[in-house]
């Protein structure tokens, strides 16, 4: 029987597969593809036997010693937990359905080998981050995939914006990780040990009272400090600007990016280190602060935009300032549950948004309209994807949703409930707008030769429509073992599946009332929508300049850090190279030049020389040796 | 009465007679000549100081056996050289030939 302790073999089969579809890959079928894909069902096969392990035997880790190093030991070793084993599953099965996808979606790429090569790297990164069990394999694993995602976004590096935008992303969630560096080195100091259990029992202890390694004031600044690495890859305020720009990589990455890997690393570091933030209860409220402010400033943009995939990108940076707002409220569970609920419905959205690209060449939704006529499926993926994370009853993200608005609603102050449900109106009404202007209306005449979606594109989002639709259900007490979702992901003690009938039904009234809107102004044209833009007109200006954050940081960038560069290469160019370098070679030159004069070329120079000194030797040796 | 003095005397006359042909001669062949000079001068400074001193053993007579084999060498290689020179640059005279030059 495969166990957990094969868990391991996860992550290594994406590495393996890495350098052999570079080197071999023309040699097997699919040019590569094959190879990848086959890594990931293999570990999506994994999983499932390590999942099977986990709910009959329990949790477990391994750990094995890497080397010594002044008297610290340095292990590499995976942990096998609820938290780490739902992961695993959300980023082998998402990145598995966008690699079958890729082959139809990238077929005429001429570095096709390549892209699926760097996907089974990113996601055997991924796979690596979750399992780690100590903080230093985690911070290596982490920085390979922002490595990773960084090799993606600017996959087409013959286009300007691509190769911009890649660099942004990775200059942006760099900064952050520095952060997260400085903190893990914090609780090192501390701790004497990378491991994780060691630290979260240290963590344990404060929080009880008792004697521990960890003073309070270090615990708050490290949790602070993890935090921060955490908004970079999760793509928080002020850290979410290269999420939008990342949309210049192939849409299947961004489907990666969005659902699985890259930013769900944020949350996960959050979750796994949750027992750390606990112990220093007001770093949980600065989580619960940037998670709404995110979230808010996030759906406002994803309003106003026009790009079919910048919508999707706005949207994912909203509902992941949801999920850090739940694990800000203690919503342990409430904030992995959806992070997976969202990361189906997102990886949905973005399959289907690629396959709209692929069917008509066109990322603006004002060019698009009645696409449902030409492209059916497509229509009905990105319609399941839409209302679940509209958050209608039924589909995944409701329940997930209603899980977060419940931990707001018992642990933070009222006034987080009522811009939190401005958001959660906020989501639905964008979610249905891309939708209605997209697909419903009028066809145009252009886009009438679009096409559906071939097989290897279709079935990937049929399986992820189907587990769009029912994932949420998992929120359910199903049997006497399975109390619901929050019975096997929690962080002290599990609880059953609980319901506010009227949170539940308020939430799920407004996310059909913003649906309704949405379909009376785009789809009726009943409700004219010039008055809401002359009412809401500043904030509709704010939002579509991205509330002046990238135009700042650009600002930012020429003023201060280009003139501090320019001075510093000034100095470099004066001092450490003309001076110090070029300046201590003229100066032997120039000597050399003076000096070589001596050199004649005439033999009785030379003659003389030998017997001036042969004099002059005696001379010596006479004075010492004879007189002295 | 022959002294060692005045074998050293000789020898030293003898030496610096070759020195001075190596500084100021310019011709290569005339150095060369100098330079046996300065060599018969060692050889004579030799054998004159093995005879007065020890002449039981013969150490100091082979060592100038050995100068002068080393010097035929020396000179039979020296030559083939400068008539080398000769043949390459039409001449022997030093001051022409500086190709070490800087």
């Amino acid at each position: 029987m495969i166990g957990m302790e094969y868990a391991w073999l996860i992550p290594v089969l994406s590495f393996v597969a890495f350098p052999l579809i570079l080197l071999l890959g023309k040699f097997f079928p699919g040019k590569g593809s094959s190879i990848s894909i086959g890594a990931m069902g293999a570990g999506f096969i994994l999983f499932l036997f390590v999942m099977a392990d986990l709910l009959s035997n329990g949790e477990d880790f391994f750990s094995y010693k890497w080397f010594d190093v002044g008297g610290v030991e340095l292990t590499w070793g995976f942990i096998i937990d609820p938290l780490s084993v739902s992961i695993l599953g959300l980023v082998t099965f998402v990145a598995l359905m966008v690699q079958i996808y890729s082959v139809s979606y990238m077929k005429d790429d001429p570095r096709f080998n390549w892209y699926f090569g760097i996907q089974a790297f990113f996601a055997g990164s991924m796979l690596t981050l979750v399992l780690a069990d100590n903080f230093l394999l985690l911070y290596i694993a982490w920085e390979l995939v922002g490595l990773c995602s960084y090799l993606l976004i600017g996959f087409w590096y013959e286009r300007k914006p691509a190769v911009e935008a890649a660099k942004k992303a990775f200059i942006t969630t760099r900064l952050a990780d520095v952060a997260l560096l400085v903190g893990i080195l914090l609780l090192f100091k501390q701790v004497g040990s990378f491991s994780m259990s060691e630290t979260f029992e240290q963590a344990e202890l404060l929080m009880a009272g008792a004697n521990s390694a960890l003073s309070s004031g270090t615990t708050l600044i490290a949790a602070l400090l993890i935090f921060v690495g955490a908004m970079g890859k999760s793509a928080q305020v002020p850290f979410h600007v290269w999420l939008p720009d990342a949309m210049e990589g192939p849409t299947p990455v961004s489907a990666l990016i969005h659902a699985a890997t890259m930013v769900a690393a944020g949350i996960y570091l959050v979750a796994r280190t949750f027992v750390i933030f606990e112990a220093a209860p007001d770093s949980l409220l600065i989580v619960a602060i940037v998670g709404l402010l995110t979230t808010l400033m996030a759906a406002s943009m994803a309003l106003v935009m026009t790009d079919l995939k910048q919508i999707l990108a706005y949207s994912t940076i909203s509902h992941l300032g949801l999920m850090m707002l739940s694990l800000g409220s203690f919503g342990y569970t409430a904030a992995i549950f959806h992070l997976m609920t969202h990361g189906f419905s997102k990886a949905l959205l973005f399959l289907a948004a690629g396959s709209v690209m692929h069917g008509i060449g066109r990322t603006d939704i004002r060019q698009m309209g009645g696409l449902i006529k030409v492209m059916p499926l497509t229509a009905l993926a990105f319609g399941i994807g839409a209302v679940s994370l509209g958050g209608i009853p039924i589909f995944a993200g409701f329940w997930s949703k209603d899980e977060i608005l419940l931990s707001v609603l018992d642990h933070r102050h009222p006034i987080f409930m009522i811009l939190v449900l401005v958001a959660v109106f906020l989501s639905a009404l964008y979610m249905a707008r891309a939708f209605f202007v997209a697909f419903m209306g009028e066809l145009s005449d252009e886009n009438r030769e679009g096409h559906e979606a071939p097989a290897l594109m279709a079935i990937p989002m049929i399986l992820l429509s189907i587990l769009a639709v029912t994932f949420g259900l998992l929120a359910l007490e199903w049997t006497d073992s399975f109390h619901g979702i929050g019975s096997f992901i929690f962080v002290h003690e599990g609880h059953g599946f609980e319901f506010n009938l009227i949170l539940g039904l308020g939430s799920a009234i407004l996310a059909a009332s913003a649906f309704i809107i949405a379909w009376l102004i785009y789809v009726k044209g009943s409700v004219p929508i010039s008055p809401f833009k002359r009412t809401f007109a500043p904030i509709i200006s704010m939002a579509e300049r991205k509330y002046y954050l990238d135009s700042m940081y650009q600002g930012f960038i020429d003023r201060v850090v280009l003139v501090f560069s320019a001075l510093v290469a000034k100095f470099d160019r004066v001092f450490v190279n003309d001076v110090a370098v070029n300046g201590v070679a003229e100066s032997v030159k120039r000597s050399a030049f003076t000096l070589r004069h001596h050199v004649t070329g005439l033999m009785y120079n030379y003659a003389f020389v030998m017997v001036v000194g042969a004099i002059a030797l005696a001379a010596a040796w006479w004075a010492v040796a004879v007189k002295g | 009465m022959l002294t060692l003095m005045h074998f050293q005397i000789v020898s030293a006359a003898l030496f610096s007679v070759g020195l001075y042909g190596v500084l100021a001669r310019r011709s290569a062949v005339l150095i060369l000549m100098s330079i046996e000079l300065m060599l018969n001068a060692v050889n004579l400074n030799l054998i004159a100081i093995a005879s007065f001193t020890d002449p039981e053993r013969f150490t100091g007579f082979i060592i100038a056996i050995f100068v002068i084999t080393v010097g035929a060498a020396e000179v039979g290689l020296a030559l083939a050289i400068v008539l080398r020179m000769f043949r390459n640059r039409g001449t022997v005279n030093i001051d022409e030939i500086e190709l070490m030059k800087w």
